[in-house]
């Protein structure tokens, strides 16, 4: 009996202490890559924040608080706003368009509804500067809007581009299947006998909407909004492409710092501080959805 | 009569979807159109020629940033299939507060703003004195790609039953060689899907690549960038069309690759989340 069990576990135990053998083997060169290169940069991105620049405009590492309150300023803060307002405004934007597009697909599309995901995923995932230029070039003085509102004398000429709303138009462009994507999948997974439920229970197609199928779907929604939100708020490329030094936002600053401007600490402060602010943003936010998810269901 | 406006088609929502295409795809073939136009108008096409493709294929600065981004995007999607399914692997396997924190470290990338990892690899690179070069991207690519592959591979990982390998395991194969004979060959389509999903993504990636490259050669978009700042010029419809049509077919085959072989999800189900 004994002996049995004994070679039961001896059997049992070396493969057991292979296993982790190899998985915690397999687990160390990725962590080691993910340390040396993105936990350590991250370290020296806010450790460079305190730092200053020498008299020949190095970059150097000191104890310095004067980045922060370099920051700390009206141009700099009214930057920070208008980011925020513009990354608000295409979440809305993408949440009004996302949805119904997503409902459609979702709960209509029938036998088409892949092709119809796929014909949305594939030109989104396909070269995002392309699709920035195709509006700018669109949008334009010269370009097909302009010409054609010129022709049938509708105006002479309409001044698209450097404006906000270019701006966010480019970045719904550029974010919105961010959105659709979850609000899909979350919709795809309802049952669609609720929603019928719902209109026995309450009737009116708007009133189920509200309270049956929009609380059900709302983890897809929520994930969406975030989804959406972080890249709007980081971006640089479609203010720079479609906007102009006045709708200018946070991504431009930051860049200016490193590729133009060459103050690295002060851009190091500033990436910083907009990481600190998407981190205050993120924990309200994740604090909010959660205690309502909790009490929606 | 109002209750059944919810089994029909909501015309409302039909509308927006079909204003959703149009506006989705009417930039996007502009930009194809008058890439064959004759004349350098970019509104009133005149007729069709070739003669900004020409021009493309003579420009030698652009060919060399185009050889150079297949050869960041080709090493990168490699190195980032290596060690994110190598990750994956740990990671479904290693449970506990020691997986956790690698798996939350490793998702990092893909909720930090590009623009924040792209200046965080300039100052280490700089800071460790590595020259900045292709090889500087592609060491930043992969890091962010990781993340992309271990997310493909874990999907396509909780689909397969852990009894098959220990089936494997008790008919004598070694660890490595279960792995090796049994776990890899059913992850085959996702890797390929995750592969092609990655090369795609790096191909067309300008943010970390705009941060991290040398003067020359430059990655594709960033060249394109750089030009397309000072205006707008058929040439780079021309360039731009074919970015697009590359990606857009790289696109359709991560997506349908894994479906070929015809197993369980494909990478749309797990970018949508997967299906019922």
């Amino acid at each position: 009996m004994a002996t049995v069990a004994a070679t039961d576990r001896a059997a049992k135990a070396p493969r057991s202490a292979q296993r982790t053998w190899l998985w915690g083997a397999l687990l160390a060169l990725p962590t080691a890559w993910m340390v040396a290169f993105f936990v350590s940069s991250m370290a020296i991105i806010v450790l460079l924040s305190f730092g200053r620049t020498t008299n020949d405009g190095y970059p150097a590492f000191a104890l310095r608080t004067a980045n922060y309150r370099a920051i700390w300023n009206d141009v700099y803060l009214e930057l920070f706003v208008r980011s925020l307002v513009y990354a608000l405004a295409t979440v809305v934007i993408s949440v009004l368009i996302a949805y119904p597009v997503a409902y459609t697909i979702a709960r209509h599309g029938g036998r088409y509804k892949n092709a119809l995901i796929a014909a949305i995923v594939v030109p989104f995932f396909a070269s995002y500067l392309i699709r920035m230029y195709a509006w700018k070039a669109l949008l334009s003085d010269e370009g097909l809007v302009n010409s054609g509102l010129r022709k049938t004398g509708l105006s002479d000429g309409v001044t698209f581009l450097n404006t906000p709303w270019a701006v966010v138009g480019g970045l719904v462009y550029g974010f919105v299947v961010y959105m659709i994507l979850p609000i899909y999948a979350s919709l795809e997974r309802l049952d669609g006998s609720l929603i019928e439920a719902g209109k026995d229970l309450y009737h009116g197609p708007v009133r189920t909407f509200f309270s049956v199928t929009l609380p059900a779907t709302r983890p897809g929604l929520y994930g969406g909004i975030l989804l959406v939100f972080l890249p709007a708020l980081g971006d640089f490329v479609s203010a720079q492409l479609l906007g102009g030094a006045n709708t200018y936002m946070m991504g431009n600053l930051v860049q200016q710092q490193f590729a133009e401007g060459q103050n690295w600490p002060l851009g190091s402060a500033l990436t910083v501080g907009m990481m600190a602010a998407l981190t205050v943003l993120m924990v309200i936010y994740l604090r909010a959805t959660s205690t309502q998810a909790r009490e929606g269901s | 009569m109002r209750t059944r406006r919810l089994e029909r088609r909501p015309r409302f929502g039909v509308f927006v979807t079909v204003l959703f295409f149009g506006w989705l795809y009417l930039p996007i073939l502009a930009v194809a159109l008058f890439s064959l136009n004759d004349k350098k108008s970019l509104s009133a096409f005149s007729g069709f020629s070739l003669r900004w493709y020409d021009d493309l294929v003579h420009n030698s600065a652009l060919i060399s940033s185009l050889v150079a981004s297949l050869e960041i995007a080709t090493v990168s999607a490699v190195g980032s299939l290596v060690l994110g399914t190598m990750l994956a692997l740990g990671l479904e396997r290693v449970r506990g507060r020691r997986g956790r924190v690698i798996g939350a470290v490793t998702l990092l990338p893909l909720v930090t703003p590009e623009i924040v990892t792209g200046v965080a690899a300039l100052l280490l690179f700089t800071g460790i004195g590595l020259k900045l070069s292709m090889t500087t991207v592609i060491l930043a690519e992969v890091t962010f790609s990781i993340a992309y592959v271990t997310v493909i591979v874990r999907g396509r990982l909780a689909g397969i039953s852990m009894e098959v390998e220990e089936a494997a395991r008790d008919l004598g194969c070694t660890p490595f060689q279960a792995l090796r004979l049994v776990t890899i060959p059913t992850l085959v389509p996702a890797l390929v899907g995750a592969g092609l999903l990655v090369f795609a993504l790096v191909f067309d990636d300008f943010v970390l690549a705009f941060f991290t490259t040398g003067v020359d050669p430059q990655p594709l978009p960033v060249r394109v960038y750089s030009s397309i700042r000072f205006g707008v010029s058929p040439a780079i419809n021309a360039i731009g069309t074919l970015m697009l049509l590359g990606s857009a077919l790289l696109i359709v085959a991560a997506l349908t690759v894994p479906r070929l072989f015809n197993r369980g999800t494909s990478s749309l189900d797990l970018i949508t989340g997967g299906q019922r």
